[in-house]
């Protein structure tokens, strides 16, 4: 674990410091250590290194960390109450919620109110939880059990369903379509503080509610039935967890659109190394998939430049055939 | 210390158990007899809480409808017949998952010495110890199965309810299981039901038998006066001449002739 947190920081530093720009490793801590601690600079960094580490770098590195810690939690978190190793929050409809409340917005083009720029994200989290609340809650009208291939099945419906809504928005308006797609895609660029502010609790929170209930989780993963025969209040818990994991899901969605791929192989990944105990693998799985988000993004954004590859694209890309190296790398040792 | 009276039960539609009643006292091994569908598995579900069930059931001298989930898996604890397992859990941890319902809930509240002490008396009861830090995942099915009956153990109910616990052991540990949940039975006040399909383990085991068809019984006592010639009946197999010929072949084997 304490591996897992340095490499973290290596990646969070090595984030900061490459770009159009390169910043030396050094000067990158230095410039950190200045702003959060307020330790002393010296003089022989460049005066325009810090305003572009804090103000450009810093936020979108932190942006792409907490996303990737978000995304991976969910993940680990599904894939353990639903007691199926494909499961993901997007398999609960947070995509498509969350697609078609940013479709909404865009092709609208109401103005934010109060709420400013933080419109698009505020209605599309809003989208995207009340889809999972749609969700569990058909699956619990239909199954008083509640049982996972109910969860599964109205959540891919229902996805389906918005989905369709959403292409439907995009093609009747055809000068949107492009920026409903590109939110789709998802992206780390223009990133402010403001929103690493909302994200960076929500995420704390989350995890926290997570190690809270890991023992719940430990024995889920063996099925409902024993569960409850253990003593687990079932339908309570897995409201409480698919709950949090939307609004987890959902804030991160909902600032950087649709990022695939790390929710479904990061607790794969961290299960290898760290077992499958719950207290173990949350924070492991929060640290891999930040990891994981910031290199992926550094990628997104040197690979062609000046163009950025979109990051979803990246994730799928990379994460591919990393996963099924280690899939099957796993199995002929079988 | 178990009560079950008219119970009836089922999954939508007509009910698997119809009007079933029958007690069980401390010390006492039940063994549910009774052809496949004949509602056994069922029964056990409802027993435990697990499945909606029309009728009253005492657990200690508590109604089990009015017990939280945790309450009632502090006093009766259901092995199921195996699942697979997907997720690599070490033997040690996956018992310790039996101390759920004893265990405080929270950030902080981990396992206390108490709980550690009766993980490994389960797991040495079972003849699991040697396999304590191996990963679940690895183990064979008859390894598995005495894990999840050291977790079963571990739970440290008044009643465990058990579904077909001998699948998947090979002889000598369906003999231990047996002597096992006796000897468990015996100390302090606890019982145990269980379904077992084979006859010779089930009258070595029980000293209560209850045999079931179409969700009624249609027996209920003491073994040692059980009407043996009723499981022929309701099997519709000749079990006396299936003893017999196969107590042939153990005499025939054992005798001198053939040792020659």
């Amino acid at each position: 674990m304490a591996f897992l947190a340095l490499l973290a920081l290596g990646a969070v530093v090595l984030g900061i410091g490459v770009g159009s720009v390169f910043i030396p490793p050094a000067d990158t801590c230095r410039i950190i250590l200045n702003r959060l601690f307020g330790v002393s600079l010296p003089e022989s960094i460049d005066p325009v290194y810090p305003g572009l580490v804090t103000e450009m770098r810093m936020p979108r590195v932190f942006m792409a960390f907490l996303t990737g810690a978000a995304m991976s939690l969910g993940g680990t978190v599904m894939q353990s109450v639903l007691k199926n190793p494909l499961a993901s929050p997007y398999g609960l409809g947070i995509s498509a919620g969350a697609g078609l409340g940013a479709a909404l917005v865009i092709v609208t083009g109401i103005s934010g109110g109060i709420l400013g720029a933080f419109l698009l994200p505020a209605v599309s989290l809003l989208f995207a939880v009340v889809t999972v609340v749609l969700v569990i809650g058909i699956s619990a009208r239909l199954d008083r059990g509640m049982s996972n291939t109910t969860i599964i099945l109205i959540g891919m419906v229902l996805s389906l369903f918005l989905n369709a809504l959403m292409s439907m928005l995009a093609t009747s308006s055809p000068e949107h379509a492009q920026r409903i797609n590109l939110w789709q895609l998802g992206s780390f660029s223009m990133k402010e503080w403001r929103q690493v502010q909302i994200l960076l609790p929500v995420v704390l929170l989350c995890l926290a509610v997570f190690l809270f209930c890991a023992r719940e989780m430990d024995v889920m993963t063996f099925g409902e039935e024993q569960a409850e025969a253990l003593g687990v209040n079932l339908k309570v818990l897995k409201w409480v967890l698919t709950g949090t994991v939307a609004v987890l899901t959902g804030s991160a969605v909902a600032f950087v659109g649709i990022i695939g791929f790390v929710d479904l192989i990061a607790p794969h990944v961290v299960r290898k190394f760290f077992g499958s105990s719950h207290r173990r693998i949350l924070p492991a799985s929060a640290l891999f998939g930040g990891t994981f988000m910031v290199l992926c993004d550094l990628a997104a954004r040197t690979l062609v430049p000046p163009k950025e590859i979109p990051i979803g694209a990246i994730t799928a890309l990379l994460g591919a055939p990393f996963f099924l190296y280690l899939y099957f790398a796993g199995r002929r040792r079988r | 210390m178990l009560q079950v009276e008219h119970l009836r039960c089922g999954y939508g539609g007509e009910p698997v158990i119809k009007d079933l009643s029958f007690s069980v006292a401390p010390g006492d091994r039940l063994c549910v007899l009774g052809p496949n569908g004949c509602g056994k598995t069922t029964l056990l579900r409802a027993v435990s809480g697990l499945l909606p069930a029309q009728g009253k059931v005492t657990v200690c001298g508590e109604a089990l409808s009015k017990l939280s989930r945790k309450k009632s898996a502090q006093k009766i604890a259901l092995m199921s017949q195996m699942s697979s397992v997907y997720f690599s859990y070490t033997v040690y941890e996956t018992v310790m998952l039996g101390r759920y319902a004893h265990m405080r809930q929270g950030l902080l509240a981990g396992e206390r010495e108490e709980d550690r002490k009766l993980v490994l008396e389960s797991l040495r009861r079972t003849g699991t110890l040697e396999l304590k830090d191996k990963l679940i995942t690895e183990l064979s099915g008859g390894q598995l199965q005495r894990v999840f009956l050291a977790r079963t153990f571990a739970q440290d109910p008044q009643i465990i309810l058990l579904d077909e616990p001998t699948n998947h052991l090979d002889l000598k540990y369906q003999l231990q299981l047996v002597e096992d949940l006796k000897d468990w039975a015996r100390q302090g006040e606890r019982c145990v039901v269980g379904v077992l399909h084979d006859i010779n383990l089930a009258l070595a085991f029980a000293n209560q038998i209850l045999l079931l068809d179409e969700g009624r019984a249609v027996a209920f006592g003491k073994a040692e006066e059980f009407d043996l010639s009723l499981i022929s009946q309701i099997y519709h197999v000749d079990v006396e001449q299936y003893m017999r010929s196969s107590f042939q072949r153990w005499e025939h084997a054992s005798s001198p002739q053939a040792k020659l």
